[in-house]
């Protein structure tokens, strides 16, 4: 129990590292080999943000739809029409968007990630770049954390808009409430607090996916059998942390 | 001859299962120099170069890189060092996601002024010079062993190092093969004065075909040999 304890502190520490290492290499080393991290900060976020808009789309028109054919079917009843903006950004903006972004983002690119970086630590490649005097944490990681945080904020912020403007072209055109009604109902129920919210979770959970994710594919060692485990215990360990952090951002802005 | 640029100062290291792999060794290597390190399969080629380069450290003992101790040194004290050295790995290691152009163009993009143009201009240049006659823009993985050799090649000398390190080179290599790819790191070490030009193989005879100077053999835990 007590070496379980210690185990999970230890791996906890280990994802801390990692992403203070990170973020402070971006934010004041940042003009440093700029043109190689700058290329690896790309190709992430294409990977990560650009390559994952259809199923994004896919998944933000179909939860729209759920959404708004279940809130006008019911709030009609109760003269409730006006509150169906309430409804979506209580339920989109506050918590669904941020978190299928990252559900969807861990399922993709988490994988994908620490596969990779389990894949070059068996063939040498990191210890390769290391006698290239590169910075694996530098040229590896970094952009990795970094575009997976920026892919996360872009994705929340497309998923939100999708699911509230595709929900009611599926479900809601020509029934009791109009587009205009609509819309300006879902305006006036979005503050900054629930966007401002919505979108510090994206950026948390994105840089929680990178780095978990980073880690998990840099504890593959010696046998390439840990490639599978690892790349489990990091989709594992983000679902976890994504939604604990979740738990206690959405406790502290709209409890307390 | 010039400087010594690596030397090994009483060392003693063990692998990972406690064997010793050195104790007490000693071994200097200077600029100018084309030196063969010769052992069987397990005799430490593999640590010896992980301890040049700094990925192991000794229990015991100094590696001194350029006349400076790297047992102390980290991040970018110890990569301003690394980049002055140029290695190929026995297994030809190269990035797997990048293109085999962007293989010969990584330390110069992440360590140099150039441009990223300037790079990809200039590691197509090594590539040619290496004798690299396949599609610049392939992921390297398919290909066969010598066009792996050749990227190498190209991009282990693409920094100009002051010491090219290569293990285990001519494994797998044909005659003709290792003929060219030894004239051509021969002919990179004799470009420059205080060039250093490290190589490890299972025996002496591949000594033949890089003109070494000077043949190390790894003994018990030690080197022998060492007369220049």
């Amino acid at each position: 129990m007590g070496e379980k304890v210690i185990g999970r502190v230890l791996v906890l520490n280990s994802y801390r590292r990692v992403a203070v290492s990170s973020l402070g290499s971006f934010v004041f080393r940042f003009g440093q080999n700029r043109a190689a991290t700058m290329n690896v900060l790309f190709k992430q976020i294409y990977f990560t943000g650009f390559e994952a808009i259809p199923i994004i789309s896919w998944i933000a028109v179909i939860l729209g739809l759920v959404i708004v054919t279940q809130s006008l079917s019911i709030l009609p009843k109760v003269g409730g029409e006006g509150m169906i903006g309430e409804i979506l950004v209580w339920v989109v903006i506050r918590e669904l968007g941020p978190v299928f972004a990252s559900v969807i983002v861990i399922a993709r690119s988490g994988t994908a990630i620490a596969a990779e970086l389990g894949s070059m630590r068996i063939s040498r490649e990191i210890s390769a770049l290391e006698v290239m005097g590169i910075d694996p944490m530098r040229y590896l990681i970094m952009p990795r954390v970094i575009g997976t945080a920026v892919s996360v904020f872009v994705l929340t912020f497309y998923f939100e808009t999708v699911t509230i403007l595709g929900g009611y072209l599926l479900a809601g055109f020509g029934k009791s409430v109009a587009f205009s009604v609509y819309i300006s109902s879902v305006l006036e129920s979005m503050g900054f607090i629930e966007v401002g919210v919505s979108l510090l979770k994206s950026v948390l959970f994105g840089l929680i996916i990178g780095t978990v994710c980073s880690v998990h594919g840099l504890k593959v060692e010696k046998s390439i059998t840990r490639i599978p485990q690892e790349t489990t215990n990091a989709v594992i360990g983000s679902l976890r942390l994504v939604f604990v952090m979740d738990a206690v951002i959405t406790f502290m802005f709209f409890y307390i | 001859m010039g400087p010594a640029l690596i030397e090994l100062k009483g060392i003693t290291c063990v692998s990972e299962d406690g064997g010793v792999i050195f104790e007490d060794a000693h071994l200097s290597l200077y600029g100018g120099e084309r030196a063969l390190i010769a052992g069987p399969p397990a005799s430490g080629k593999g640590p010896l170069l992980r301890l040049i380069a700094g990925l192991e450290r000794p229990i015991r003992g100094e590696v001194l890189l350029f006349g400076k101790d790297i047992s102390g040194l980290e991040g970018r004290e110890l990569n301003d060092l690394r980049k002055r050295m140029g290695f190929i790995f026995n297994d030809n290691i190269l990035i797997s996601n990048l293109k085999v152009v962007e293989n010969a163009a990584l330390p110069l993009i992440y360590h140099s002024r150039l441009t990223y143009q300037e790079s990809m201009e200039r590691a197509l240049e090594l590539l040619d010079l290496a004798g690299y006659r396949g599609d610049p823009w392939a992921l390297p993985g398919p290909l066969p062993l010598y066009a792996k050799k050749e990227v190498c090649v190209a991009r282990a000398i693409s920094m100009e190092p002051d010491i090219v390190i290569c293990e285990s080179f001519t494994d797998g290599l044909t005659g003709p093969e290792k003929e060219r790819l030894s004239t051509l790191l021969a002919g990179y070490q004799g470009g420059a004065p205080g060039r250093l030009l490290v190589l490890t193989a299972g025996d002496e005879s591949e000594a033949v075909f890089f003109k070494a100077d000077r043949i190390v053999r790894i003994e018990g835990r030690g080197f022998a040999g060492q007369a220049r």
